[in-house]
C-alpha cells in the first residue's frame, strides 16, 4: 500500500508513446541554469539555443564553423566606419504558448526582445555570465546598468527602430559582434515569463526556438517540437553538405524538408562514462561521445579513425577536433619564477617555466588520457579557428629533458629550484594526470615533495584560488566563444588580469599592444599575421604548457540521420536530427 | 489529550538538538563551506561583478544575521531558491524525495525482514553449524565495501548478463520500476544483511535465554509459536528502534552512493551535487530537515514504547 | 545502505553487565580467545599486513608506487605481479603501499576516537545528571543526528584540501558511540564499592576517574578500537571515491575509484587487487574483534 503511494509519487515522466519520434541524446554532466543569461557550459548551451532563438547559428556541416541566419532576416547592414549595425528580423515568429502570457498565447518575437535580452545582462540584478561579450563595446550600455538598469530608460547604442529592425550602435569597430549574436547569452527571452516566472525563470524557460522544455532535472530534460517553429525546408548545400564527409550518414533524404523533423527530444545527462556508455549500447540513448577508455575497443585504426567491423555494423560514427584546447598555466604575477622587475631574474624566471614546459611530454599525456587521440599543438591559436598556423614550429610541445636540464644549469637553479604548487579539482583523473606530471618534472630535479597537489572539492573553490592567485601551476580547458584567435589571445591581454580571463596574469606591453591593434581589424591577412605574432610571444615567454585540443568520436545509432556535434558553438543540430523508421533505414544503406 | 501535551513536550525537547545541528552545519557547510561566487561569475569577471554576486548570495553579511536567518527559514520552511538552477527549494525536495523513498524502500524492508528472518534461525541454533554458516556469512558481507558491491552488481547484471538496466530511473509504471530499482535494491540488501543479521540475532539471542522461553521449550511448544510469540515479540523495542533510527541516516547518506552511481534524480545525488558545488540553501534545508526528522523519530520511538510495553508511562521521564 | 555499522550503535551492549574481578576477565579471556581459531587467524592476517605497512614506512618495498614503471595495463609478468594500470604504474606496489595508508587511517582515527570517546564518556559517567553531562549528551545527539557523509563531505570541503580533514571528521562522528557505552559503564561502575571507598578515603575526582574508572573500562575501548578501526577503513574508500578522502599518495579507495573507469574498459587487475586486499583486511580485522568481543564479555561465550 505505501509502496504503491511511494511508486506513484516517484513516477516523474510521462509514460512514453510509442508513435512520437523523439530523439533521445546523451550528454556528460546537467546543465545547471537555462537562463539564457547564464548560458556559459556547453550543457547550458546546448538546451538554451534549441528551447530560446539567437539571432544566427552556426552551419549544420561546415567546418571550421560558418555564421548563417536564424532569427535574423539575413546578415546586418555595416555603416562604413564599422560603428551602426541594422539587424533585420524574421516577421510571424512567436514565443511558444505559457501561462505567463496573457490568455496564454505567445505573442510575436519583436526586435524589443532583443534589445531586452541583450540589457538584462547589464542589469545587476541578473547574475549574467555573458556581459563581457559587450562590455565596453556598445554606446550607452554599460552606463545603463550602471544608473540603475532601469528598463524604460533608452539606451543610444542599442535600440528598436521597429518591431524588425534593430540597430547596435558600437563604441568602437567591434568585428566580432555578429558571433556574439549566435551565442545562447543572447538568446531572445519574453519580457513577461521572465517576470512571472522570476527567479524560476532558470528552470522553466519559453522562447521561441524549434523545442519547448516540458521537463527538467538533474538527469533528464525532456522537450516538445515546437509547432510554431517555421524556418522553411533545410538546404543540405547551404549548410556546408560535402558528400565525401557526410554522404554514409542518409541526410540526403532531409534535403528540401521542414524542420524540426522528430516530435519530441530527450537530453540525458549522465556523468559518468561507463553508464554513458552502456546505455548507448543497450539503446536506451541514440548517441554518445566515444569514452577514452573505450577507444582501443571500439577503434581498430586512429589515423584515419576507424571502427572495428562490429561497431561499423551497428553505428554511425564522426569525428572532429574540438573547439577549444586544455593547457597548464603558470601564475606569472608570483616572483619566484614569473615576471621579475630584474632583467637577470626575469631571464632566469622564464628558463624555468621553459624548462618545466618542456619537460612536459604531451605525448604522454595525449597516450594516456586521451588514448593518442589529441590534437597536440604548438601556442594558443587552437587548430578550429581559421587562423591557425599548421607550419608553427612544434618545438614547444617536443619533450626535451636535455634542454630543460641544461637551461637549469645555465641559469643556476640546480639544486635551487622552488617548491610549487600545483591545482586542480577533486577528481580521479586530475589525481592521475597530476601523478603523470610529477614523474616528468622529477626528471629535471624537482623532489616528490616540490610540486605539491592542491585539490578542491568544487570547481569554483578552485577558480576562486586561481583568480586569487594562490596557484603557480594549473591546468585548465576553454571553450570557443566563438571561432576567432581573438577569443583565446584575450586570456593573455594584460588588462584582463585576475580576476579577469588573463588567469596567467601575464604583462606584456609588446603582446598589449598588439593585442589592442586587432581589436578593430576585420578579419583578413593582416589581422591573422598580427595574431601570429601575438602566439609566438606566449610561446617564447614561457607562459603555457599548450596544449591539445581533444578529438570527440561520435557514434550514433543508424537509426538516427544526424551529424551531432557537442561544441558550444554546435548546439544547433538537433533541429536536424531525424528518426527514419527501419525500413527506410534499410533501403537507405543500399 | 495527554499524548498531544506530551508530543508537544518533546517537540519543544527536540529544540537543542535542533539547534545544535543546525549551528554546527551552518558553521561547518555555510560559513566555512565552499565558495560559489565563482561558479556563478562568468569566464571574465570583474571585481565589481564578484562584489555584487558576493552579495546576491549574502556571503557579506556577519555570521550571526546569517545563522538567524537560517533559523527563520527552518521555522518557516522556506529555503528560498537553488543557488545553481535557480529552482525553489521544496519543489526540488518534493521532486527527489519521493525518487529516494521509493528507491530505498524495498531494499530496506527486505534487508530488515531478511535481517530477523536469519537472525531468528541463527539465534534458534545457536552454536550449531547454520548459525555458523549464517554467521560467517555475515561477517563476509560486513567486509566488503559498499562501492565494491555497487560496481561488482553494476558490471553483472547491467553489462555481463544485461538484465537490468546499467543506470537511470525512468519509472512510469510498476515493471519499468521493478526494472529500475532491482540492481540497486540488491546491493543495499547485500550490504546491509551482514549488520543487520547479526544486530536481530543478538538481541534474539537474549530473548532466547530467558526463562518463559525456555519453560515453553521444555514444555514442547512449536519452535514457530514460540520465536514468533515470546522471542520477536518481545524484543521488538531494540529491533523497531534500530530499524526506526536507521531511516533518517539511510534517506542521506544511503541514497547518496547509490544514487551518484546509478545517476538516479533522488535526495541523496541532490545533496551531493549541492556539496560539490556549494548550494547552500539546498544544504540547508537537507541538513535542518534531517535533524527535524531525527526528533521525531524520537517521538514515536517513545510512542511505541508504551504501546509495546504498558508499564512505560508518557508523564514521567520516558526513557 | 552505506554500511550501518559506521553509525549506528554496537551492536552489542558489551558492557551492560556487572563485570567480575579484574584479573580473571583478563586471564578468562585470554583462554576464550586463544581457543577461537577464527579470531587467532584473523589476528595472525592483521600483524602480516601491519609487517607490511611497516616494511613501506621503512622503505624497504612499495617505493615506486607512484612511477609509471611499466605500459599501460598490462598484464600480470615478473616485473609486475599484479599488472599495470592506466598510467603504467605497477598495481602490486600501490596495493602494498595502501596498506601503509590504511593502517595510518585505521589507527589515527581509532586511537583519537577511543581516546576522546573514553575520556567525555568518563566525564559525561561520572558527573551524570549534571550539566556537564548534559551538554556532553547533547553534543552526541547532535554529531548523531547529522548524517556520516555529509557531515564528513561538509568538514573535507570546509577544511579546503586539508590532508587531515578525513581524519578529523571521523574522529568527530566515531568517538560518539564509544563515548555512550563508557557512560553506561562508568555510571554503574561509580556506585560500586570500591569507587564509594576512593571517595571516602578523600582521593580527588581526577584521580578516581583515571585511576579507577577508565583502567576499568579498557575492555570497552579495546573492542571500540577495533570496531573504529574497521569502519574507518571502509569509509575511507568511499569518500575517496567521492574524491574528498585521501588527497596525496594512493590508497585502496583511490585505486578502487580509477578502476570503475578500468573495469568497463574490462581491465579488471585494479578493482580485484584493490578490493581483494581490503577485504582481506577488513574481514580478519572483524574476526579479530569478534574474538576480543567474544572473550571479553562473558554472556557473548559460545557454550
Amino acid at each position: 500500500m505505501i509502496m504503491g503511494m511511494l511508486l506513484l509519487a516517484a513516477c516523474s515522466e510521462p509514460p512514453s508513446d510509442d508513435n512520437r519520434d523523439v530523439y533521445r541524446h546523451s550528454e556528460d554532466e546537467a546543465p545547471a541554469s537555462l537562463d539564457p543569461a547564464q548560458a556559459s557550459t556547453v550543457y547550458s548551451n546546448m538546451v538554451v539555443v534549441n528551447v530560446f532563438d539567437t539571432l544566427y547559428r552556426y552551419k549544420y556541416l561546415a567546418r571550421p564553423y560558418e555564421l548563417a541566419p536564424n532569427l535574423a532576416a539575413g546578415f546586418p547592414d555595416v555603416s562604413d566606419d564599422g560603428l551602426t549595425y541594422t539587424f533585420r528580423i524574421r516577421s510571424g515568429v512567436e514565443f511558444t504558448d505559457d501561462p505567463a502570457f496573457p490568455d496564454g498565447t505567445g505573442r510575436e518575437v519583436t526586435a524589443h526582445d532583443l534589445v531586452y535580452s541583450i540589457q538584462r545582462h547589464f542589469d545587476p540584478g541578473v547574475r549574467s555570465q555573458g556581459a563581457w561579450l559587450w562590455s565596453g563595446r556598445i554606446v550607452g550600455l554599460d552606463e545603463w546598468g550602471q544608473n540603475g538598469a532601469d528598463y524604460a530608460a533608452p539606451i543610444e547604442g542599442l535600440k528598436a527602430l521597429d518591431d524588425h529592425t534593430l540597430q547596435i550602435q558600437l563604441t568602437a569597430p567591434y568585428p566580432q559582434l555578429v558571433y556574439t549574436l549566435a551565442a545562447g547569452f543572447s538568446a531572445l527571452v519574453p519580457k513577461e515569463a521572465v517576470e512571472f516566472y522570476g527567479r524560476e525563470f532558470s528552470v522553466k524557460p519559453v522562447g521561441s526556438g524549434p523545442f519547448k522544455l516540458t521537463s527538467f532535472n538533474s538527469a533528464l530534460a525532456t522537450f516538445d517540437r515546437n509547432p510554431k517553429f517555421d524556418r522553411g525546408v533545410l538546404n543540405l548545400a547551404d549548410e556546408g553538405y560535402r558528400d565525401d564527409l557526410h554522404g554514409t550518414y542518409g541526410l540526403q533524404a532531409l534535403d528540401g524538408q521542414a524542420y524540426p523533423f522528430v516530435d519530441g527530444l530527450e537530453i540525458h545527462f549522465i556523468d559518468e562514462n561507463a553508464s554513458r556508455w552502456n546505455s548507448f549500447i543497450s539503446g536506451e540513448v541514440h548517441n554518445v561521445m566515444v569514452p577514452n577508455e573505450q577507444i582501443d575497443r571500439v577503434l581498430t585504426s586512429k589515423d584515419p579513425i576507424e571502427l572495428n567491423d562490429d561497431m561499423a555494423e551497428r553505428f554511425h560514427k564522426h569525428s572532429g577536433i574540438e573547439a577549444g584546447f586544455v593547457y597548464g598555466g603558470f601564475n606569472m604575477a608570483d616572483e619566484r619564477f614569473g615576471h621579475h622587475p630584474d632583467p637577470d631574474q626575469d631571464a632566469a624566471n622564464r628558463a624555468l617555466r621553459c624548462a618545466i614546459r618542456d619537460a612536459f611530454d604531451w605525448q604522454a599525456r595525449n597516450e594516456t588520457f586521451y588514448f593518442g587521440l589529441g590534437n597536440v599543438f604548438p601556442g594558443v591559436i587552437v587548430p578550429l579557428v581559421p587562423e591557425f598556423d599548421a607550419d608553427l614550429s612544434r618545438r614547444s610541445v617536443q619533450h626535451n629533458l636535455q634542454s630543460a636540464n641544461q637551461a637549469l644549469d645555465e641559469y643556476g637553479w640546480r639544486d635551487q629550484l622552488p617548491s610549487m604548487s600545483y591545482g586542480m579539482p577533486s577528481s580521479v583523473q586530475q589525481r592521475q594526470m597530476f601523478e603523470q606530471f610529477r614523474a616528468q618534472v622529477q626528471e629535471i630535479g624537482f623532489s616528490t615533495d616540490q610540486f605539491s597537489p592542491e585539490s578542491f572539492a568544487t570547481f569554483g573553490d578552485f577558480s576562486r584560488a586561481i583568480k586569487n592567485r594562490e596557484l603557480d601551476l594549473f591546468f585548465l580547458g576553454w571553450s570557443l566563444d566563438y571561432p576567432d584567435a581573438q577569443n583565446t589571445l584575450q586570456l593573455f591581454y594584460g588588462p584582463n588580469e585576475t580576476p579577469g580571463s588573463n588567469n596567467f596574469n601575464y604583462n606584456n606591453p609588446a603582446f598589449d599592444a598588439l593585442y589592442e591593434q586587432t581589436l578593430t581589424l576585420q578579419p583578413g591577412q593582416q589581422r591573422t599575421a598580427l595574431y601570429r605574432q601575438m602566439n609566438q610571444l606566449v610561446i617564447d615567454d614561457c607562459v603555457v604548457i599548450s596544449g591539445l585540443s581533444r578529438t570527440r568520436v561520435h557514434l550514433w545509432d543508424k537509426q538516427v540521420r544526424m551529424l551531432p556535434d557537442r561544441e558550444i558553438l554546435g548546439g544547433f543540430f538537433m533541429r536536424f536530427v531525424d528518426i527514419g523508421n527501419e525500413s527506410e533505414t534499410a533501403a537507405m544503406s543500399n | 489529550m495527554e499524548l498531544l501535551s506530551y508530543v508537544i513536550r518533546k517537540l519543544i525537547g527536540g529544540i537543542p538538538l535542533i539547534l545544535g545541528v543546525t549551528l554546527i552545519s551552518f558553521v561547518l557547510m555555510v560559513y566555512f563551506g565552499p565558495d560559489k561566487t565563482f561558479e556563478l561569475l562568468s569566464k571574465n569577471p570583474t571585481e565589481a561583478e564578484i562584489a555584487q554576486v558576493r552579495a546576491q548570495l549574502g556571503y557579506d553579511r556577519p555570521f550571526l544575521v546569517r545563522y538567524a536567518e537560517y533559523l527563520k527559514e527552518m521555522a518557516t520552511l522556506d529555503f528560498g531558491f537553488s543557488d545553481s538552477t535557480g529552482e525553489r527549494v521544496s519543489s526540488i525536495l518534493s521532486r527527489t524525495i519521493p525518487v529516494s523513498l521509493a528507491l530505498l524502500a524495498p531494499g530496506f524492508v527486505l534487508g530488515n525482514l531478511l535481517g530477523i528472518v536469519l537472525g531468528l534461525v541463527a539465534a534458534w541454533y545457536r552454536g550449531g553449524w547454520v548459525d555458523k554458516l549464517i554467521m560467517g556469512g555475515a561477517v563476509v558481507g560486513m567486509s566488503i565495501s559498499f562501492l565494491v558491491v555497487i560496481v561488482a552488481f553494476q558490471a553483472l547484471f547491467g553489462v555481463v548478463l544485461g538484465w537490468f538496466p546499467v543506470r537511470g530511473w525512468n519509472v512510469h509504471d510498476l515493471p519499468s520500476y521493478a526494472y529500475y530499482v532491482t540492481v540497486p535494491t540488491l546491493a543495499s540488501v547485500f550490504v546491509a544483511l551482514g549488520y543487520n543479521t547479526r544486530f536481530f540475532r543478538a538481541v534474539l539471542v537474549e530473548e532466547i535465554n530467558r526463562d518463559h522461553v525456555r519453560t515453553a521449550r521444555a514444555f514442547g511448544a512449536r519452535p514457530a509459536e514460540i520465536l514468533f510469540r515470546n522471542v520477536l515479540m518481545n524484543a521488538m523495542i531494540p529491533i523497531v528502534t534500530r530499524i526506526l533510527f536507521s531511516i533518517p541516516l539511510i534517506v542521506v547518506s544511503g541514497s547518496l552512493l547509490i544514487e551518484s552511481y546509478f545517476g538516479i534524480p533522488g535526495i541523496g545525488k541532490v545533496t551531493f551535487d549541492a556539496i560539490t558545488s556549494g548550494d547552500q540553501p539546498i544544504l540547508k534545508a537537507v541538513v535542518g530537515l534531517t535533524a527535524v526528522l531525527f526528533v521525531l523519530i524520537l517521538i514515536v520511538t517513545d510512542i511505541l514504547y508504551r504501546v509495546v510495553d504498558p508499564r512505560v508511562s508518557l508523564t514521567g521521564d520516558a526513557r | 545502505m552505506s554500511d550501518p555499522g559506521i553509525i549506528l550503535p554496537a551492536p552489542e551492549p558489551a558492557a551492560a553487565r556487572l563485570r567480575p574481578e579484574r584479573t580473571s576477565l583478563w586471564g578468562r579471556a585470554l583462554d576464550q580467545f586463544r581457543r577461537d581459531h577464527a579470531a587467532i587467524t584473523g589476528l595472525a592476517i592483521v600483524a602480516v599486513f601491519f609487517l607490511m605497512a611497516v616494511g613501506v614506512w621503512f622503505g624497504w618495498w612499495g617505493t615506486q608506487w607512484s612511477q609509471a614503471l611499466g605500459g599501460r595495463w598490462e598484464g600480470p609478468s615478473g616485473g609486475h605481479w599484479l599488472g599495470t594500470n592506466l598510467l603504467g604504474q605497477d598495481i602490486f606496489q600501490r596495493a602494498v603501499y595502501s596498506t601503509r595508508t590504511a593502517f595510518e587511517i585505521g589507527l589515527i582515527v581509532a586511537i583519537l576516537s577511543t581516546l576522546l570517546g573514553g575520556l567525555l564518556g568518563a566525564l559525561s559517567g561520572f558527573y551524570s545528571s549534571r550539566w556537564i553531562d548534559s551538554v556532553l549528551l547533547w553534543l552526541m545527539g547532535t554529531l548523531d543526528s547529522i548524517p556520516f557523509y555529509l557531515f564528513v563531505a561538509a568538514v573535507a570541503v570546509a577544511m579546503a584540501g586539508n590532508p587531515w580533514a578525513m581524519h578529523i571528521a571521523m574522529v568527530a562522528t566515531f568517538w560518539t558511540t564509544t563515548a555512550r557505552l563508557v557512560r553506561g559503564e562508568v555510571i554503574k561502575l561509580k556506585n560500586l564499592e570500591f569507587v564509594e571507598a576512593a571517595h571516602a578515603i578523600g582521593l580527588g575526582q581526577f584521580r578516581i576517574i583515571f585511576r579507577h574508572l577508565l583502567p576499568n573500562t579498557f575492555h570497552i575501548l579495546l573492542v571500540q578500537g577495533t570496531i573504529v578501526f574497521v569502519s574507518a577503513i571502509k569509509a575511507e574508500v568511499i569518500l575517496s571515491f567521492l574524491g574528498l578522502g585521501v588527497q596525496d599518495g594512493v590508497s585502496w579507495g583511490l585505486m578502487i575509484a580509477e578502476s570503475t573507469q578500468e573495469v568497463l574498459a574490462g581491465q579488471y587487475m585494479n578493482f580485484i587487487v584493490a578490493s581483494s586486499f581490503m577485504f582481506v583486511l577488513v574481514m580478519a580485522f572483524n574476526l579479530f574483534s569478534d574474538g576480543l568481543q567474544d572473550a571479553l564479555d562473558p554472556r557473548r561465550a559460545p557454550r
